[in-house]
């Protein structure tokens, strides 16, 4: 039989609460309280997250923001500042010791990103995982992912582009060199890609995640088991988000 | 003095560093390591930070002391290194 992990689809949420339920998910999972688990969602309203390493005032432009009702959080993960709107976000959480998981990051990385390459397949999509942490399609990035392991539990999450709308992008993010603006708008625009774009046509969330549950499934070879937030995690999250993830303490604190 | 400096990391990512030096020494008085770069475990880049200060800014010496620093708390950089990362202090300097 199968090893079972758990499947948690929890729509879509604020910033602040995504990044508050992957953390709760993380500190439940490393105390063995629940099972390796794979979890799909998105943002309302849509948001920045900024790497744990980043500067808030380097990357976002905080008036833009909160003119267009953009959040925006810091992450537990390193990486850069993505633009949450049309996409998939995904989370994988499990032991660092758990056989699936090479104990070499960069390993680690491409073996959960191959379940995507795999989750993309199954929608007629042929993509190239691009260390560090990229999906390529058509030398096109489709999908970035940051991971941290804490506790001795690996947590990756990551996101897969649905649409792209580079120009609202570009009028919330800061760039080092204001002058050079248009043209790396433009390069970006050369460098990202999307599900619908590549298809052509749109596809839904729902048909995304069923596309990458059954890629982590094959990948993994493992069942995907729908499942819900324990009463423990959602207390956990409810308390990360108001004291971490929403606070001016967290999110500004480089 | 204060000053800052933007480095791309060879194969690797952006580093942003901030810092406040002494001209006179020519060592760190502080400084801010930011990007999109990844570090395990994260919560070292602020003790990186801490480590850093009253190091002199020479090429040498910043490595020797990254590298320490690396070896004695167990961090694990990815898409930054400790050339990257004294190159990037070094920039900082006109």
């Amino acid at each position: 039989m199968k090893e079972q992990w758990r499947l948690l689809q929890t729509g879509f949420n604020t910033a602040f609460s995504n990044m508050a339920v992957d953390r709760a998910i993380l500190v439940e999972n490393s105390e063995g309280k629940v099972p390796p688990t794979v979890r799909f969602y998105g943002w309302i309203p849509p948001a920045i997250s900024i790497g744990y390493f980043q500067s808030v005032a380097e990357e976002i432009d905080v008036n833009a923001c909160e003119k267009l009702g953009i959040d925006y959080v810091r992450r537990m993960t390193g990486g850069g500042a993505v633009f949450h709107d049309k996409e998939l976000t995904y989370s994988i959480v499990i032991p660092e010791a758990h056989p699936a998981i090479p104990k070499n990051i960069l390993k680690s990385y491409g073996r959960i990103c191959n379940a995507l390459l795999q989750g993309l397949a199954q929608l007629g999509i042929n993509g190239t995982y691009a260390p560090i942490n990229d999906i390529l399609v058509d030398g096109k990035k489709i999908s970035g992912n940051a991971q941290t392991r804490k506790a001795n539990t690996v947590l990756q999450h990551g996101t897969i582009l649905l649409d792209v709308d580079v120009d609202t992008m570009f009028s919330l993010l800061k760039v080092p060199n204001e002058k050079i603006k248009d043209k790396l708008i433009q390069d970006v625009k050369q460098r990202v890609t999307s599900i619908q774009h590549i298809l052509g046509t749109k596809v839904g969330f729902e048909e995304v995640a069923e596309a990458l549950k059954l890629g982590f499934e094959e990948e993994f070879d493992v069942e995907l088991i729908q499942g819900i937030l324990t009463k423990e995690e959602k207390t956990l999250a409810t308390q990360f988000e108001k004291e971490c993830f929403s606070t001016t303490h967290w999110n500004h604190r480089r | 003095m204060q000053s800052q400096s933007i480095y791309k990391v060879p194969q690797g990512k952006l580093l942003k560093i901030s810092i406040e030096y002494d001209e006179k020494d020519n060592v760190i008085r502080d400084i801010r390591i930011t990007g999109d770069f990844f570090a395990y475990p994260e919560e070292a880049i602020e003790l990186m930070e801490t480590k850093l200060k009253n190091t002199v800014i020479e090429r040498e010496q910043l490595q020797q002391k990254i590298r320490s620093i690396i070896t004695e708390y167990h961090i694990k950089f990815i898409g930054v290194d400790s050339e990257g990362l004294a190159q990037a202090i070094l920039m900082c300097k006109p």
